[in-house]
């Protein structure tokens, strides 16, 4: 069917203020954060905004009839090209759909649609003394809806794992327009080993076997205290020893972050108050649960810091804790400051090693970025081994461009040799496709049999993930 | 210069990794929810207008307008870029391209001549009093503005029988011994729509060590020109005033307004005429502009003397976005209107969102820009306060037309009125 005739039934079917068809307004929907639309952006046939299940339903039907490829989208903040339409096709918005259906505070979970912004939902829940603890630092901008099907995580996955771990089921419109019910149609529980667990299935499978239309996610009390030790490093390398000992001294955090010294600039330059001290790394412990005992393993993390680190500071001052955990937040788009003319760039960025080889990575990676000659700035979630690397370049220097692709291509080959992954939570989309086979092997295949099972067209958001 | 050749342009572009954080406080965004109208997505056009991926059309200048260049975005954006100067700049591109006679003469010939803005504002004022609406429409304005020109016309209520350059003079000496000599900018709306801001923005100053001059000759700040695609009106106007100012030896060039005081600053001169003969100069003038809030407290350090019979009131601050996010000024404002004797200062929530107001969007997008006003008068009236105080002509507009549609009884106030009261009062 031709992009026009699409459109038009769209319209028909929806009303032309659900869709977007001018060619213009279509351009806008040919990138995400990725470096990799920057390079090549693609603008969809149409924009849809569904608001209602029937909606979905109504599109996929006329999708599958017609063999037109469907591209769910939430905020498009998704560093891999995910949400756009690289074979042409229908991209549904759907970061408008934002209700909270429901607070249910007694069995600590909440119904929402899938456009709710992580923040929102949040400051909702805070309502009710309860969190979702997973904490993108796209939390302002980023759907839920998107972080089901990336499964992201965030700063605190050290102690409180992924989206995975919340979702108690889902509301997915099947491509050929069925609507399922994963977790039990009926079913409030928070434990539940009835059936195959399809609610697993879909998380992080990056919208190509069905459109999420509705999340049932399962909350925590909040913690009653909080707080934040700053241990500021003269040598980078002492940095990771320090989070094997905090560890093995028995405290799990509830998070670690490692900035190095570009980052350090980075953060101060968007944010002077912040006043990060100049040192070759910092790291960042949080730590949250009853008063005593944060300020216990507080005082713990200090003395254990303190055995390498120029100096540690241990806050719980409401201020100064904001301060810190945003200057970690803004890094990866601050990042961009560190060179007057260039930028950094989202690729190569999500890479997962064991814990045990980060100080070898972060080595490894320094080493790289002086054989391309291209500086690179390190952060990320070093209690999980989740290190993100920006490369900073000017994108607008094709030579620089090819040098940083290798660059970025030499990375992800280290994850995988260095027994880690290519992506710890931001997930493969269109740009770390092309190492699913060196990664998974056979398993593959069954991959792709299963999407063939859900989706024997192939139009749910082709080009992506497998 | 050409567009393509800004600076701004040249060196900020790239450095947008369309991260969205632009998209979660933009209040335009908030309204239309899809990334037509998302900060990130003029960025992205003006590379693609840059690079020729896209063909400078009517359409195109559409979407860039919808955008109350609060700063909202730019304030908020780890990579530092100005993206609302970006915009300015592509819309003066296609503007070229899409010519209109009306806009011309409003903004070319009428807002670049006090003389004839004055007239024309007064011509405005007796179609109000006697109704005669269609004056407004027969200056033009229909032609040229989308959206319901009626609906428009109610945001510009009661404009004062007198100028503020009627009210005063374009001297004054200080009351007692003289700190500084300060030049007094006169912005228009403050001149024409709220010409007591003015007057007792000049007794606060003389009554605490400053000589006052006015000059004559001030013309427009020229952001409404930069906002309706004119940066070539908005460079005339800026090499004028810079040359007009520039003739005196003032310590300090103040404005009450806070719309001129970033259109003035020195980073906004340097994006307009940044690599020009004329820098150094800009640069000169740029390097004395001051807000008054600022100017009051930062360096005069102005006391009020106690009063103890001075009755009790509630006041509600809104933070202009050319005070909050373009020159970062939040406290001083604040701070003045705490040494009110008598004053209560009750924050609304989102004190710093915008009102929707912005200049001219209110009359080119109004429905929108209620929209954007609904959440504001929400907030505020929520605080129980009895006026509302602000630094911005535009925003004092379209929070009273809130007030009107709200039916509230309240009023809005630039701190300089309760300070000059305030004084009288005793
Ligand atoms: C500055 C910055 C910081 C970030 N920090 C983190 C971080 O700390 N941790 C982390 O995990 N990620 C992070 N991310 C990545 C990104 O924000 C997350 O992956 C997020 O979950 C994407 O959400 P989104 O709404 O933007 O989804 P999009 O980018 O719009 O979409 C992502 C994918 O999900 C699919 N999708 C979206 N909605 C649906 C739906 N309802 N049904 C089916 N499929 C759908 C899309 O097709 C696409 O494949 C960061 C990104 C940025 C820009
Ligand atoms: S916040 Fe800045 S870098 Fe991020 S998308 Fe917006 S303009 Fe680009
Ligand atoms: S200047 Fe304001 S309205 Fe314009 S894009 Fe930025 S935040 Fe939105």
């Amino acid at each position: 069917m031709d992009k026009i005739t699409i459109q038009k039934e769209l319209t028909d079917m929806l009303g032309k203020d659900a869709l977007l068809s001018e060619e213009l307004d279509l351009m806008y929907y040919s990138y995400d954060s990725s470096f990799f639309t920057k390079l090549q952006p693609a603008s969809p046939y149409a924009v849809v905004f569904p608001k209602s299940t029937e909606d979905v339903q109504k599109i996929m039907q006329f999708a599958y009839q017609n063999d037109v490829n469907v591209i769910p989208r939430g905020a498009g903040t998704a560093e891999t090209g995910g949400s756009i339409a690289l074979e042409g096709g229908i991209v549904m918005d759907l970061s408008k759909w934002d209700e909270i259906l429901e607070v249910d505070a007694k069995n600590m979970q909440t119904i929402i649609r899938p456009g709710v912004v992580h923040a929102k939902l949040n400051e909702e829940l805070a309502k009710f003394n309860l969190f979702f603890p997973p904490d993108p630092g796209s939390s302002q901008m980023c759907t839920v809806g998107g972080m089901v099907a990336n499964n992201a995580s965030g700063l605190r996955a050290v102690k409180y794992g992924t989206t995975e771990q919340y979702v108690l089921g889902l509301e997915v419109v099947m491509p050929n327009g069925d609507i399922i019910i994963t977790g039990g149609m009926k079913s409030r529980a928070i434990k539940n080993v009835s059936g195959l667990n399809l609610t697993k299935l879909m998380v992080g499978s990056e919208g190509i076997l069905g459109v999420i239309t509705r999340i049932r996610l399962r909350c925590f009390p909040k913690p009653r205290a909080r707080g934040i030790a700053m241990a500021v490093y003269d040598k980078l390398d002492d940095a990771p020893a320090t989070v094997l000992d905090v560890y093995q001294a028995g405290i799990l955090p509830s998070g670690i972050e490692i900035l190095d010294n570009s980052a350090i600039k980075a953060v101060n330059e968007f944010k002077p108050h912040i006043n990060l001290p100049d040192a070759e790394a910092i790291l960042l412990f949080e730590v949250d649960g009853n008063p005593a005992g944060v300020e216990f393993d507080g005082n713990l993390i200090k003395e254990l810091a303190g055995k390498r680190a120029r100096s540690v500071e241990w806050s719980t001052d409401q201020q100064r804790m904001t301060a810190l955990w945003e200057g970690r937040a803004v890094t990866a788009t601050a990042a961009a400051r560190v060179r007057k003319d260039g930028t950094r760039v989202f690729a190569g960025e999500d890479i997962s090693i064991p814990i045990s080889r980060v100080t070898e990575v972060l080595r490894r990676i320094k080493e790289l970025g002086a054989k391309y000659n291209i500086p690179i700035v390190n952060y990320g979630h070093i209690g999980d081994g989740n290190v993100h690397s920006a490369p900073v370049i000017n994108p607008e220097i094709p030579e620089e461009v090819e040098r940083a692709l290798k660059l970025i291509d030499e990375i992800h080959l280290l994850a995988i040799e260095l027994e880690g992954t290519t992506t710890g939570e931001h997930g493969v989309g269109a740009v770390r496709r092309r190492y699913a086979s060196l990664e998974h092997g056979t398993a593959l295949d069954y991959m792709r049999k299963t999407k063939e099972a859900f989706d024997p067209k192939g139009i749910m958001n082709p080009g992506k993930l497998i | 210069m050409q567009f393509k050749e800004l600076p701004s342009v040249k060196e900020q572009i790239m450095k947008c990794v369309r991260c969205g954080k632009c998209r979660s406080v933009c209040p335009v965004f908030a309204e239309i929810r899809n990334e037509t109208a998302a900060p990130r997505g003029h960025v992205f056009m003006v590379e693609m207008l840059r690079d020729s991926k896209v063909e400078a059309s009517q359409l195109l200048y559409d979407r860039l307008s919808n955008c109350l260049m609060c700063e909202t975005c730019s304030a908020n954006c780890p990579s530092g870029i100005e993206v609302h100067k970006l915009n300015a700049a592509a819309r003066s591109y296609i503007y070229k391209y899409y010519p209109n006679s009306t806009k011309d003469m409003i903004f070319d010939t009428m807002w670049t001549n006090p003389g004839l803005m004055q007239k024309t504002i007064m011509m405005m004022r007796g179609a109000q009093k006697t109704g005669m609406q269609f004056l407004a429409r027969s200056i033009g304005f229909t032609k040229y503005l989308p959206g319901d020109m009626s609906k428009a016309e109610r945001i510009l209520t009661d404009i004062p029988s007198r100028s503020a350059r009627h009210l005063l003079a374009e001297g004054y000496r200080s009351i007692g011994e003289r700190k500084y000599t300060v030049g007094y900018f006169l912005g228009c709306a403050t001149n024409l729509l709220n010409p007591q801001v003015a007057v007792a923005a000049v007794d606060v100053l003389i009554r605490n060590g400053c000589d006052v001059i006015i000059p004559s000759d001030n013309k427009c700040c020229g952001l409404p020109h930069l906002a309706n695609g004119k940066m070539d009106t908005a460079q005339e106007l800026a090499i004028h005033n810079v040359k007009t100012f520039n003739n005196y030896q003032f310590d300090y060039i103040i404005t009450d307004c806070a719309s001129c005081s970033s259109a003035l600053d020195p980073k906004s001169m340097q994006f307009l005429l940044g690599g020009t003969k004329d820098e150094d100069d800009a640069q000169k003038f740029a390097g004395k502009i001051m807000d008054l809030n600022r100017f009051l407290i930062e360096i005069l350090d102005i006391k009020l003397p106690a009063n103890e019979n001075a009755s009790p009131i509630k006041i509600t601050y809104h933070d202009p976005c050319h005070l909050a996010n373009a020159q970062g000024i939040k406290a001083a404002p604040r701070e003045l209107l705490k040494r009110i004797p008598g004053v209560e200062l009750v924050e609304m929530k989102d004190a710093n969102r915008c009102c929707g107001g912005s200049g001219t969007y209110s009359v080119t997008h109004y429905d929108l820009s209620m929209q954007i006003l609904d959440h504001k008068m929400h907030n505020a009236m929520e605080t129980g306060a009895s006026k509302i105080a602000t630094c911005c002509p535009s925003c004092m507009m379209q929070l009273r037309h809130g007030i009107k549609r709200e039916n509230w009884n309240a009023e809005v106030v630039h701190p300089v009125e309760l300070i000059c009261e305030s004084y009288k009062g005793l």
